[in-house]
């Protein structure tokens, strides 16, 4: 099998759709203008730009206006945070400790800016705690971050629930949601949630890598992050692919036109693999809720007796792409804080393997997963002196 | 791929794999919670203490197996005197290099190894057990890898001070505020000395 043949880090990033490439073409070499004023070129590009933002706002419930496209959602989630922040100039906000890296790296800059910040802890399914978010909120609570779909083992947060708990604060605190795990994996309209600023990224939905958005609820200031000249968006300034934009509302259309079906297609092979996995491997346990609590393209297990890196090498010699929480495996050599912070144990987090999927993997790709996985693992485990030094009857 | 080819064909057919059945000697180096755990098995001819057999378990990293499997080929028909001399470096070089942060990985190899034969010299009579002292916590740093570069802290100068004195060892470490490996080589020196008994306090101190 070639490298990547089956690609299970759709977490990630994720293959590009055959119509989103044609529908990018044109906007490289025909297309292509900058908006300006008094020529047609100009004229005909603001409204091609208007277009595509209409298709992504109506996929939020937003309006066309509150859209702002940038160049991937780290600088959408570092355009809200900061840019909030320098215009509220509030004392505290509160973001949890399992929340993606974007949003923990701009907490500790904000630190850094005087804000004092509250991380709140999370449950043994990653979850947070809504009585711990009350307790937390003090008169000079600004802003609230959260990931709305956990990025390590897909845990959905209770948004409506966090949006009513800031709303009985006597100010008005900012809600913050990444939603780069979320975006066209759950329905996800703003104003069901009370959002008020909300990252999304085109190439987790088979859109074009380079390109994201901001969303940014209708009177919601932001201080300006990135100055320079204005081509197509106040907030991004300078320049922005326009082919990338039609690329990315293609797949917003795409994912969209029936996100019932699409939600269902992921969460039948995520189900499959599931139960694939735990009747072809003994000593496996998933990481995570269970069920409607978790996204649809998640599936986080921990494999007894082996590590993870070994693992992740071993398939890929096989031609399958997937991640591990072990120290092994990362820059830094440390297990998965998510992980540990839902009380996993540094084996657990060295065990873990994290498998996305997206909606063109089949079963049979998910059969040979499992199989070639189970393999890997009874060779791995004959090698463990942990597994090892179990007696003959619980293995 | 950053792995060697090498590396890739020992940790896909590892050599000499599996518990041994009435060793002559046995080690575990390592711990589950730090990511690599490796055992090593060795049968010694009495007379010509020379290692017949010697085979290995390993929880861990493709580096951790590969580092494994090399270092057992490596001792293998050597003589004890001879097998004393197999550092990780020999097992680096035999494995065409590891990427710096599996480095670590080899030490922890050779580590095993040489307390396997340690053990056995010991339960033979050939050597006394070791006395502990401040030579015994400069040997340990000398397997303490910095993952950075993929050579240890000794070498790199980056020990500025070792004490050792009723049982506290402190050890003032030449690492920047902003080096990303502090935690990761503390985390290390603990791991390293926690299991002498005649340590009861271990402070590390940065600059």
């Amino acid at each position: 099998m070639k490298p990547g043949s089956i690609y299970l880090d759709n977490c990630v990033t994720s293959p590009l759709d055959q119509e989103v490439l044609d529908a990018m073409l044109p906007y490289f070499n025909q297309q292509f203008w900058y908006p300006a004023s008094f020529v047609s070129t100009g004229e005909k590009a603001s409204e091609n730009i208007a277009s595509f933002a209409k298709i992504v706002a109506d996929s939020l419930g937003a309006n066309p206006d509150e859209i702002h496209f940038t160049s991937g959602g780290t600088v959408a989630n570092n355009i809200a945070i900061k840019g909030i922040a320098n215009a509220v100039k509030g004392g505290h906000a509160i973001v949890s400790v399992v929340d993606y890296p974007d949003l923990l790296t701009n907490a500790a800059w904000l630190e850094k800016q005087g804000v004092e910040v509250t991380y709140l802890s999370a449950d043994n399914q990653a979850k947070i705690d809504l009585q711990e978010l009350k307790d937390a909120i003090r008169p000079d609570t600004f802003l609230f971050m959260t990931t709305a779909v956990n990025h390590v083992v897909g845990t959905i947060q209770p948004l409506k629930e966090i949006r009513e708990i800031l709303d009985s604060a006597t100010q008005k605190i900012y809600f913050m949601v990444d939603a780069g795990q979320a975006y066209g994996k759950m329905h996800l309209k703003v104003d069901d949630f009370g959002i008020d600023l909300m990252s999304i990224s085109a190439h987790k939905i088979h859109g074009p890598q380079g390109i994201g958005a901001l969303y940014v609820r209708k009177g919601v200031r932001l201080a300006q992050l990135i100055h320079g000249v204005k081509r197509v968006d106040n907030l991004q300034t300078g320049g922005l692919s326009i082919a990338l934009m039609a690329g990315f509302a293609k797949a917003v259309e795409i994912t969209f036109a029936d996100l019932d079906a699409t939600i269902a297609t992921l969460r039948e092979l995520s189900d499959y693999l599931l139960e694939k996995l735990e009747a072809k491997i003994p000593h496996i346990e998933l990481n995570g809720a269970v069920g409607e609590g978790r996204a649809p393209h998640n599936i986080n297990v921990s494999i007894d007796y082996i590590e993870g890196e070994s693992v992740t090498v071993m398939l890929d010699m096989k031609g399958i792409t997937v991640a591990t929480g072990s120290a092994c495996a990362s820059q830094g050599l440390k297990p998965s804080y998510v992980l540990l912070a839902m009380g996993k144990n540094h084996v657990q987090s060295h065990g873990s393997m994290k498998f996305t999927l997206n909606k063109y993997i089949t079963k049979e790709e998910l059969d040979y997963t499992v199989d070639t996985l189970a393999e890997i693992t009874k060779k791995l485990r004959e090698l463990s002196p942990l597994y090892n030094s179990l007696n003959t009857q619980e293995k | 791929m950053q792995y060697s080819q090498k590396v890739l064909d020992h940790f896909m057919h590892p050599r000499n794999v599996g518990k041994m059945e009435n060793p002559d000697a046995v080690a575990t180096e390592g711990s589950p919670s730090c990511g690599d755990q490796v055992t090593v098995y060795l049968k010694i001819n009495d007379e010509t203490k020379v290692i017949d057999d010697v085979s290995f378990l390993s929880y861990g990293c493709a580096s951790n197996i590969a580092t494994a499997s090399i270092i057992t080929d490596l001792a293998k028909g050597k003589s004890l005197e001879e097998a004393k001399n197999i550092t990780w470096r020999d097992a680096m070089e035999a494995l065409d290099g590891l990427p710096p942060v599996k480095v670590h990985c080899s030490v922890l190899a050779a580590d095993t190894l040489q307390t396997a034969i340690s053990n056995y010299e010991i339960a033979h009579g050939l050597k006394e057990v070791p006395n502990f002292g401040k030579e015994t916590i400069l040997e340990e740093l000398k397997k303490i890898i910095y993952p950075q570069v993929g050579e240890d802290i000794v070498n790199l100068k980056m020990v500025k001070y070792v004490g050792f004195d009723d049982g506290n060892v402190i050890i003032d470490l030449n690492m920047l505020s902003f080096d990303s490996w502090r935690d990761n080589v503390k985390e290390e020196i603990i791991e390293h000395l926690e299991k002498y008994p005649e340590i009861k306090n271990i402070q590390i101190n940065f600059p």
